[in-house]
């Protein structure tokens, strides 16, 4: 009996191996194909082993493509964006746990739902509205800033300017952040603060010495699923940004792509990998808090 | 009396706090939903007399959008997206790697990477890498492989267009949906397998019995949000075939960019984008229902 069932076990074993082995190669093979080709001299759009390594397509994306600018503008954007999510999740998802409004629920619910709106369906009014309150900084900026209007309205501008996409970026990572933050601090004992506030702490006093220190670890969290969502994002980018100045490494990947009489296969696919390294990073950090976005937030 | 002008005023500093969260999200995700519903009854443009002066159209819109066949399609597209992706492709594969994992397997952790790799891709990287897989014809990479096999060639990207985009999305989410599902497997207590191994059940019937009626609820949970969230992915089929070739991928995210942002027509695309905002809610209070948020 116990002979029959080991080796039934050793078969199931052997198939979990196997289905274990064909899921993995499916899932890294697009991805071998780009670090090989981003190494390959004579790089083409199947997989192949270099004819000979060379770090010249990295070197090219740097010197003769706007790489440094990409990178830098999709690291200022992303940070910006995922540093005010952290404050404004940190702070609003305090006031959810803590509270017993009638607000809360409503409010809860809500952001639960925001989640699920599809962005491209929010998009056109979203951008009458930016396109709006551009104007309206416009008005404003121009008899200050006179000769320097352009460069200012790359930076405050809401269409086709930094501050809209960050807002914007922020914006759509807020709900996922508060929630990680609510349930964050339901799990932090009232003890400490209530011990603050016998100490005479007021509110900004409590926040900064005894809030902030507890609530690290949930919002690198929170932090780290905005990074990966703000990094990866590519409509927002691909429809607030015009200027070449302001590209950010997804829409300059996609428009080096779309050059279709000049593909360059190692250069596209060492942009790629550029573009590609600090997700897996983030990725590989966040992944043990997967499980736990999963009971509020939805995925993605 | 004391304690409740102090319960009062925490309450209200609270909300303060929640401000700078309250603000943004009616600004930049309630308005303009609600805007939506406002200009897919216009005429506006994003050019032309429309765009100057949009007029009021009532249900002008919804009726040329129901009478559309390419919406309808989108719609036909959306959902073989969705079931093939979503609700087949990622967790039948997720599922699977789920239960292989819970063997005792060497290497076990370089599995688990490997599967969620693609989860780390952003959309235009995974869109750029599978036209490597797919696209090129007789040099693509998975033409060289089945080749290998004695099977001939074949234009992926054009003989199989959503079969293709359903698959390259299926290899995007395999990793989430193991992921999941391990944390729903591990969560079925021991006693219950080893109570039925006792009474001389079978692993098939255990799977049939036992895993599936008690992971039932987390699966529920599972396909609702891979459902919405799928019905949202644009970057990835846009990057792959933006919607083509014909209008074969063109999913309704894709139909709602090409009609407000190619065509600028804003008022007839926001008629688009009011029916995916209807569905996604829709399944999103079924979602929220089912959680049974505490709060």
């Amino acid at each position: 009996m116990a002979g029959i069932s080991e080796k039934r076990s050793g078969a199931y074993t052997f198939l979990a191996y196997v289905t274990l082995i064909v899921i993995s190669i499916f899932c890294i093979l697009p991805f071998i194909w780009m670090a090989l080709a981003s190494i390959d001299s004579n790089a083409q759009l199947f997989l192949k082993w270099p004819d000979s390594v060379t770090f010249d397509h990295y070197t090219k994306v740097f010197a003769e493509e706007n790489g440094v600018r990409w990178f830098a503008n999709s690291l200022f954007t992303v940070l910006s964006a995922t540093f005010i999510v952290m404050v404004v999740a940190g702070l609003g998802g305090y006031a959810l746990s803590r509270s017993k409004a009638w607000w809360k629920q409503p409010f809860l619910y809500a952001i639960l739902l925001i989640r699920v709106l599809p962005s491209t369906a929010l998009l056109v009014p979203l951008y009458k509205i930016l396109l709006t309150a551009n104007n309206g900084i416009g008005t404003l900026l121009r008899p200050l800033v006179g000769e320097h209007y352009r460069s200012v309205m790359q930076l405050f501008g809401f269409i086709d300017g930094y501050l809209g996409l960050i807002i914007v970026l922020a914006t759509g990572q807020l709900p996922l952040a508060l929630w990680i933050m609510k349930v964050f601090f339901d799990g932090v004992p009232k003890d400490y603060e209530e011990a603050a506030i016998l100490d005479g702490a007021t509110l900004v006093q409590r926040i900064r010495r005894v809030l902030i220190p507890l609530a690290l670890p949930g919002l690198a969290a929170a932090g780290l699923f905005a990074f990966m969502s703000a990094w990866g994002d590519f409509l927002l980018p691909l429809i607030l940004l015009s200027s070449p100045e302001l590209q950010t490494l997804p829409i300059g990947l996609f428009r080096a792509f779309l050059r279709v009489n000049e593909i360059d296969y190692g250069l596209l696919a060492a942009l790629a990998t550029i573009y590609l390294i600090p997700a897996v990073i983030a990725f590989s950090f966040a992944r043990r808090f997967l499980v736990q976005t999963f009971s509020g937030g939805v995925k993605g | 009396m004391a304690f409740d002008a102090f319960q009062k005023r925490k309450e209200r500093q609270l909300l303060w706090l929640l401000l700078p969260a309250l603000v943004p999200l009616l600004i930049l995700t309630i308005y303009p939903a609600v805007y939506a519903v406002y200009l897919s009854m216009t005429n506006e443009a994003l050019t032309g007399v429309a765009a100057a002066k949009p007029r009021f159209v009532g249900v002008a819109n919804y009726l040329r959008l129901f009478s559309d066949g390419r919406f309808w399609n989108s719609l036909f597209v959306t959902f073989v997206f969705v079931v093939g992706s979503a609700i087949i492709g990622q967790f039948v594969l997720g599922f699977i790697s789920a239960i292989a994992l819970r063997r005792k397997i060497v290497g076990a952790p370089v599995f688990g990477a490997a599967i969620l790799l693609p989860n780390a891709a952003p959309e235009v990287v995974a869109g750029f890498m599978w036209i490597s897989m797919l696209a090129g014809g007789d040099h693509a990479t998975l033409s060289k492989i089945l080749v290998f096999f004695g099977l001939p060639y074949v234009d992926w990207l054009q003989t199989f267009p959503l079969f293709m985009v359903v698959m390259v999305n299926t290899w995007r989410g395999i990793g989430t949906a193991m992921i999941l599902l391990t944390a729903g497997l591990a969560a079925v207590p021991a006693e219950v397998y080893e109570a039925a191994r006792m009474d001389g059940a079978n692993p098939r019937q255990m799977f049939m019995r036992i895993t599936l009626p008690l992971m039932a609820p987390t699966i529920f949970l599972y396909m609702l949000i891979s459902t919405v969230s799928t019905i949202s992915v644009f970057g990835l089929v846009y990057a792959l075939t933006r919607g083509g070739p014909g209008n074969k991928t063109e999913v309704i995210s894709v139909y709602i960019y090409n009609q407000s942002f190619t065509a600028f027509q804003i008022g007839y695309g926001a008629a688009g984008a009011v029916v995916a905002l209807v569905v996604s809610l829709a399944l999103g209070i079924a979602y929220v229902r089912s959680l049974k948020v505490e709060v």
